[in-house]
């Protein structure tokens, strides 16, 4: 889990290398290294925020260059540990995102034959395979290199002996290639390319390129040539920058309504919801990690009330430990950057598995969507997300799980044509619910104010609301770093009302469905504890209050919709006591938005 | 050079309209007007602007992030307490420090308005524009090209040649502003007031678009200016069996229904779902992921974002705020009106109904002409709308 970028051309690498590299910063911070050519290989790298190493860093002359900011995995974050990394002649530096699995028996036999290593990481092994194996041809050495590593990667190398050559191979572990005028660039996302050009590329796994000012030639593992087309990206790079906002995430915030507009987009008036799937399955599985995983849930309820089946929600990380039964049920993969490794794999196993698929995602010519063929993606559209905390991403992926359920439900005709038209109408509306939600934030602010200082917070709520919950908890934890824990509402008085005390808030999801009298009932149970409660309720409600100590209110939907509205309230609430607590909102401690390590 | 754009009051005459959104962004032919002001910037090669915000500045700044995406680089200001327009340009002060122009965010505007000012301004120049209703506006008086002086809203008829507040200016201005707002004015036109009578004004006469919205009615007029301008476009799908005439830009995403006639100017916004057999007549916007049922007719109207029209309605020369669901056959037509506003009497020719945001209106309701619903009103079925209803009304 690591931002990489690599320049080669006849500026001077530094800044452009550092810009980029900036913009990849979501990927993870905790160090940061930079390796340039000029003279000969000069390196710098440390512990912490490319910020600091920007500070540290004397000025380089050079027009080639790689940039690295990691995520610590093997190996903690220390100096030592930062890429890049050098071989032992000091000719060849490397940077690396992914995991080399086999690395320890490399190593050994590498310590064997005379190489010295200074690190702890998996990295360092790469580099020095590709000393042992160059001879005069970066692209030839790479390649003979990779046969001996197992795990997912991608690299970016330079040599001391080919000047202007930057040297990449990937597998399983996004790497994006950029085209410039004499000038090339690569990265491992888009957004550190836009700065400096819209062309771009994907490397495939299982490909290695060799990137000079004037060219990129892409091989196969076996060494023959591959031809690709150029991709324009139409985003701009201001897509990336807060316009006005404090913070990204509250930028994102604002952005739901427009994102659901475009979710929508000429998929509810053609009552065309999603990819037509074929009818040979008779029940569903979703796959997610994180608050994928939470969207999965909620999806878990959306797909058996609209469409009626059953439906089942697996970790992707335990889908492979799932039964394999003769049951080939259609299987949802969802993961907002389309990346996420652990969702790869299960994608691949349910394949293996011979079970229909449907990926939901926000990326296009992701790994995900090029996994299970572009007519099985049901894309969320909702823009660049930067902020590490989902927010309209999650809001995006329920919508694109409620065209989905209708989609199914239009197919095997579980609900009239009228009804389904009807979830449809009212499907159009959640822009304005959203904004309805926006409106309170001021509200929203003096509740966090309030409730700033908890020293836990249980979210509790039933039926559709107890993923929500989990969400609410999930962003309140993430990025207030307030102990935060969901649960459904009925599981309270199985253990955790032994925790409750002054010092713990708890709240509860209590939207007027078939499940209020009993949440009701559960609210009694945490009044008794003398613990604080707020309440979410429908704006309408004229009960609520008189059981909890505050109400935030949400507009009124149909029960099946009442996600949306909660799930927005959540994040603000989430957003305004990391504020007051003077968190980094966009950059908690420790996570980094896409996880492509297992 | 820089502009600064004032953008952060909130149209109170405006009612139901500016609720949860500023003035500025009013959709007309489906762009915020404040997006034909940075348009009109970005088309004379001014990418450098200045925002102030304040009411509902999230909805400015979510819409319009940095600029990028608009081709200009927006740096924003907050205005706290919306004191007036010449506190609005103070609380720019220190983003500018060269000659700059200002322009006021909420009037539509094109290329020429601009480049009239920036080809022809000398020191300090304000531009003017011919009015059919001056008496609303600062009126100016001219003598060889310079301004010799403004008359606020005048009862008499002076002349029809009405100050639009754009203007150029030099740094110095902020000195001016700081003695000014000490008296206790904080306005433009008490700002150009002052430098006329202490210097030279000059004003210069635009050829260009101008167009202006103080009350609800002033929407439709807006709206038809801008919608002179339109181009044909076609992202979404047409049926066939559905005509369309003259210019008529249809979102991505949106689908016109079989039988359908829409006659342009008209503008239809994105994720649209139009008939089967609507009729649409000419000056009519419709927002983004707005429904309108089978046999209604829609003319010189504008119906913001997600709206749904039922089937078999009636709507002319109204305007419909984001969000509002009706079901069945609604009647909104035409007529004449007198409104009377703050002692202000307003003699209306020809209104439809202004219905406020996210209201819910019941089957088979009437509205008489000049008919202004609040924002978020509930209106049970075959209930008849006359009158102004504040926000958040109940009608049984």
């Amino acid at each position: 889990m690591c931002g990489i970028v690599g320049y080669t051309g006849y500026r001077r690498a530094q800044p452009i290398l550092l810009d980029s590299l900036k913009k990849l910063e979501y990927r993870g911070y905790d160090s940061a290294g930079i390796a340039v050519y000029g003279e000969e290989i000069e390196l710098h790298k440390d512990k912490g925020e490319i910020a600091h190493l920007e500070a540290t860093l004397p000025k380089i002359e050079g027009n080639v260059g790689i940039a690295h900011t990691r995520w610590a995995t093997h190996g903690k974050p220390s100096r030592k540990n930062a890429h890049p990394f050098l071989d032992c002649k000091k000719s060849i530096a490397l940077i690396h995102n992914g995991i080399v699995e086999n690395y320890m028996e490399i190593k050994e036999k590498l310590v064997e034959e005379g190489h010295e290593f200074v690190s702890d990481t998996d990295t360092e092994v790469v580099v020095h395979l590709l000393e042992k194996y160059y001879e005069g041809d970066m692209g030839k050495a790479m390649l003979r290199a990779l046969k001996d590593i197992e795990g997912s990667y991608s690299f970016v190398a330079i040599n001391s002996n080919e000047k202007g050559t930057i040297v990449v191979a990937r597998r399983e572990s996004p790497l994006i290639l950029g085209k410039g005028n004499d000038e090339n660039f690569v990265a491992s996302d888009i957004p550190a390319l836009l700065k400096e050009t819209n062309k771009v590329m994907q490397l495939h796994d299982g490909e290695v390129a060799v990137v000079t000012p004037k060219s990129i030639r892409i091989f196969d593992l076996d060494g023959n040539g591959i031809e690709r087309e150029w991709e324009t990206i139409t985003w701009s790079v201001e897509d990336a920058e807060k316009g006005g906002f404090e913070h990204f995430m509250l930028k994102e915030i604002y952005e739901t309504p427009e994102t659901i507009h475009n979710t929508l987009l000429g998929r509810v008036s053609a009552l065309e919801f999603a990819p037509t799937l074929h009818n040979d399955f008779s029940s569903v599985k979703m796959v997610a990690c994180g608050t994928s995983y939470h969207a999965a849930m909620t999806g878990k309820y959306i797909f058996e009330q609209i469409a009626n089946i059953p439906t089942t929600v697996e970790l992707a990380s335990e889908y492979r430990y799932s039964s394999r039964a003769r049951e080939r049920p259609l299987t949802i993969l969802i993961s907002q950057s389309g990346e996420t490794i652990d969702t790869l794999g299960a994608s691949r196993e349910a394949k293996l598995r011979g079970c229909p698929v449907l990926a939901i995602t926000n990326y296009m010519g992701s790994s995900l969507a090029r996994e299970v063929g572009e007519r099985n993606v049901l894309y969320t559209r909702a823009g660049i997300e930067i902020g590490v905390a989902a927010t309209k991403t999650f809001t995006a992926q329920l919508i694109a799980l409620y065209l989905a359920a209708l989609q199914l439900a239009s197919q095997r005709h579980s609900k009239t044509l009228d009804e389904i038209r009807r979830m449809a109408e009212e499907l159009r509306t959640l822009p304005r619910v959203a904004w309805g939600i926006l409106g309170n934030a001021t509200k929203i602010r003096d509740l966090a104010k309030k409730y700033h200082e908890v020293r836990d917070a249980y979210f509790i709520g039933r039926g559709l609301n107890y993923p929500v919950s989990l969400e609410g908890a999930l962003k309140l934890k993430e990025i207030s770093y307030i102990h935060g824990e969901g649960y459904a509402a009925g599981e309270l008085k199985h253990g955790p009302l032994a925790l409750l005390s002054e010092e713990v808030l708890v709240v509860a999801v209590a939207v007027q469905d078939h499940t209020y009298p009993k949440m009701l009932g559960n609210i009694r149970e945490v009044n008794a504890r003398n613990s604080p409660i707020l309440g979410i309720g429908y704006e309408d409600d004229e009960e609520l209050h008189r059981y909890v100590d505050d109400v935030l209110y949400v507009p009124t939907v149909s029960n099946i919709f009442s996600p949306v509205p909660v799930s927005i309230a959540l994040q603000l609430f989430a957003y305004y006591v990391a504020k007051e607590r003077g968190c980094e909102i966009d950059k908690p401690r420790h996570l980094a938005k896409t996880v492509t390590v297992e | 050079m820089k502009a600064v754009v004032l953008a952060a009051g909130k149209g109170t005459r405006l009612g139901p309209f500016t609720v949860s959104q500023p003035k500025v962004m009013i959709e007309v032919a489906n762009k915020p007007i404040l997006e034909y002001v940075v348009d009109s910037l970005v088309g004379n090669g001014i990418r450098d602007i200045v925002m102030v915000v304040g009411y509902k500045k999230e909805k400015i700044m979510s819409h319009f992030e940095d600029g990028g995406e608009f081709g200009a680089e927006i740096e924003y200001v907050t205005q706290s307490k919306q004191l007036g327009t010449a506190h609005a340009l103070h609380t720019a002060k220190d983003c500018v420090d060269d000659d700059f122009i200002m322009l006021p965010g909420d009037n539509v505007i094109d290329k020429t308005t601009v480049s009239d000012l920036t080809e022809k301004k000398k020191g300090i120049s304000v531009v003017i524009t011919e009015s059919e209703y001056p008496s609303k506006y600062g009126v100016v008086v001219l003598s060889g090209g310079n301004i010799t002086k403004i008359v606020e809203k005048p009862e008499e008829e002076v002349s029809n040649l009405i100050s639009t507040a754009i203007c150029s200016f030099e740094p110095s201005v902020f000195d001016k502003l700081a003695s000014l707002m000490k008296e206790g004015k904080y306005n433009i036109t008490d700002l150009i007031q002052i430098l006329v009578s202490e210097a030279k004004v000059k004003g210069i006469f635009t050829t260009g678009m101008w167009a202006d919205a103080v009350y609800p009615w002033d929407i439709l007029k807006v709206n038809s200016t801008a919608l002179d301008k339109l181009t044909e476009e076609k992202g979404g799908t047409v049926e066939s069996g559905a005509t369309l005439k003259g210019p008529v830009v249809v979102g991505e995403g949106s689908i016109i229904r079989s039988g359908s006639y829409i006659s342009g100017p008209v503008a239809i916004g994105k994720g649209c779902e139009i008939g089967p057999n609507v009729c649409i007549y000419p000056s009519t916007s419709i927002g983004n992921n707005a429904r309108i049922g089978p046999f209604s007719v829609v003319e010189h109207s504008v119906l913001m974002s997600d709206v749904s029209l039922g089937p078999g309605s009636h709507l002319s020369n109204s305007v419909v705020g984001p969000g509002c669901l009706f079901s069945s056959r609604f009647s909104a037509t035409s007529g004449s009106t007198v409104f009377i506003h703050e002692g202000e009497t307003h003699e209306l020719a020809s209104v439809g109904t202004f219905i406020g945001e996210d209201s819910v209106i019941g089957g088979g309701v009437v509205a008489d002409p000049g008919a202004i619903i609040g924002a978020r009103s509930r209106i049970s079925s075959l209930a008849k709308l006359s009158g102004r209803l504040p926000n958040d009304s109940i009608v049984v």
